[in-house]
């Protein structure tokens, strides 16, 4: 599956040279400064603000002030503030706001609170910064040590299986090509598998099963009665396997399965609840050998699902002349034997090719079937 | 011979890149603080001769309280002006001194420009002659 050399080693110091991470620390370091620098501007400008709002809101407390009045940069005259409680405030673009002390200082707290914002965009910036830096540093460090990277692809290792499983396509191609050993036996590994799987999953349905609905229960009662658990999973791996070495067409039951269990996990999306109650009686059916039952649950699940019984009327054409006849509903009345035909028909297109081979040769390759197929469709 | 050529040629390098570019950078930079000086008392003097012209002897002005807000303030007497004759140290003058003082001021910025102006063409002047000196050394025929 895999090859047996997986993975590469490569020195840090290829991929990243310690001059270039010390460089490229420097450079960050040197952005950190400039932060620092605007940080510095910024908190001049806070201190700034928050002393000319003490003043804004002390001028008032006097008529007048007597102060210097600058007259240009250079000289200055004796003279004093008038009008203290009249301020003119820039709002931007030469424009200036007349306003009160208790207005200007409502606008300078709202500059404050921008360039506080400010500080804090800043701080993260350089947060940002420092973690880059020390990144570089740790990596220049690293390269120096000369430390190695191991890259290594992760390969899934239920890959394989998965698609054995998931595509009923696989399992077609050798059956086509003739049947090779190799595969054959690989799958054969997968049905068993699978198979305990549906095992697994069919004691758990028995255990939860009670809190279902009451059809679902009799049927559990009545397959637990008819045939062990285990029994029946015995017996479905071996009819999985016998088929895969013997025949093309018990072969293609085991195929069946799959493709059944594929067409029920859509099926189930589509019609959930109805389903159930009828994948229940189906399964009842071949047992009881109850034809009435059994044709009535078929029609019903293809007038329901209107769509797909019409998808497999088209495909069914194609396949092989043996299956036509129990393809279509009235087929499965008259063919009481078959009860695996249910399953065949109201499978998706994709299956349809497969579907004949089942149809004609067994009844008892249906029956594993069914169980898998039920609980698949009561978990959904 | 070779080596010693590189050397001396990397040396003289450093002392244009190292010693005379900053060096005139600071000369120039200098220099322009001398000239917003000389603008702002050219200034002083314009306002003061407008004023002796119109005889002010009171006016209003609105005072910058930083960060651009504005109040109004007003000078009773206009007579005696404070000018700032550095250090921090001001001055009391009637405007006829102030007039004296500026004129002499600015007579001593514009030697001070002078001085900026001669040292920074000096400076221009070295490096220009290390980088001759760098072309011989190497033996490049002459530019220009």
């Amino acid at each position: 599956m895999q090859e047996p050399v997986k993975g590469t080693v490569t020195p840090l110091a290829s991929l990243f040279p310690p001059e270039e991470a010390q460089k490229a620390s420097k450079r960050v370091q040197d952005a950190l400064a400039d932060r620092q620098s605007e940080l510095d501007r910024v908190q001049g400008f806070i201190a700034d603000n928050t002393a000319l709002v003490n003043l804004v809101q002390r001028l008032p407390d006097e008529l007048h002030h007597d102060i210097m009045v600058p007259f240009g940069k250079a000289a200055f005259f004796p003279g004093r503030l008038v009008h203290t409680n009249e301020f003119l405030v820039l709002l931007g673009e030469g424009y200036y706001a007349e306003r009160t002390s208790k207005q200007t200082v409502e606008i300078l707290n709202r500059r404050g609170k921008a360039l506080e914002s400010q500080v804090d965009s800043l701080k993260a910036m350089m947060k940002d910064l420092k973690a880059e830096a020390s990144f570089f540093d740790a990596t220049a460090a690293e390269a120096v040590e000369g430390l190695v990277e191991i890259r290594e692809d992760y390969v899934e290792e239920s890959s394989s299986e998965r698609v054995i499983e998931t595509g009923p396509p696989k399992p077609d191609s050798p059956r086509f090509s003739g049947e090779d050993s190799m595969k054959v036996a690989a799958e054969d590994e997968e049905y068993a598998r699978m198979m305990l799987r549906f095992d697994e999953l069919e004691k758990e349905e028995l255990a939860a099963g009670s809190g279902d609905e009451h059809n679902e229960a009799d049927v559990d009662h009545s397959l637990s009665q008819l045939s062990g658990d285990h029994v029946l999973g015995s017996l479905e791996e071996r009819q999985v396997r016998k088929p895969l070495h013997h025949s093309k067409d018990e072969y293609a039951t085991t195929e069946e399965l799959l493709s059944k269990k594929h067409f029920e996990e859509d099926f189930a999306n589509q019609l959930k609840s109805k389903i159930q109650l009828e994948g229940l009686k189906e399964q009842s059916v071949p047992k009881d050998s109850d034809d009435v039952s059994h044709g009535k649950s078929f029609a019903n699940r293809a007038t329901q699902s209107s769509s797909r019984g019409k998808d497999n009327i088209q495909a069914l054409p194609t396949s092989k002349a043996e299956t036509s006849v129990q393809s279509s509903k009235p087929a499965t009345d008259g063919l009481k034997a078959f009860t695996g035909s249910i399953v065949e028909h109201t499978r998706n297109i994709q299956m349809n090719p497969r579907e004949q081979a089942p149809s004609s040769s067994q009844s008892s390759g249906s029956q594993p079937t069914k169980p898998v197929s039920r609980f698949k469709m009561q978990r959904r | 011979m070779d080596g010693l050529i590189q050397e001396k040629v990397q040396r003289f390098e450093e002392f244009v890149d190292r010693r005379l570019k900053p060096d005139l950078v600071h000369a120039i930079a200098e220099r322009d603080k001398v000239f917003e000086q000389q603008e702002v008392f050219s200034n002083l003097r314009r306002n003061i001769e407008n004023l002796e012209k119109n005889s002010v002897t009171s006016l209003q002005t609105m005072v910058n309280l930083g960060s651009e807000v504005y109040m109004q303030a007003e000078v009773p007497d206009t007579q005696r002006i404070f000018v700032d004759i550095g250090l921090g140290f001001h001055v009391e003058f009637t405007w006829s001194e102030a007039l004296k003082y500026i004129s002499i001021k600015e007579e001593s910025l514009a030697n001070q420009i002078q001085e900026y102006t001669r040292l920074i063409a000096s400076i221009k002047a070295q490096i220009k002659i290390v980088c001759e000196g760098i072309r011989e050394l190497l033996q490049l025929p002459a530019e220009r």
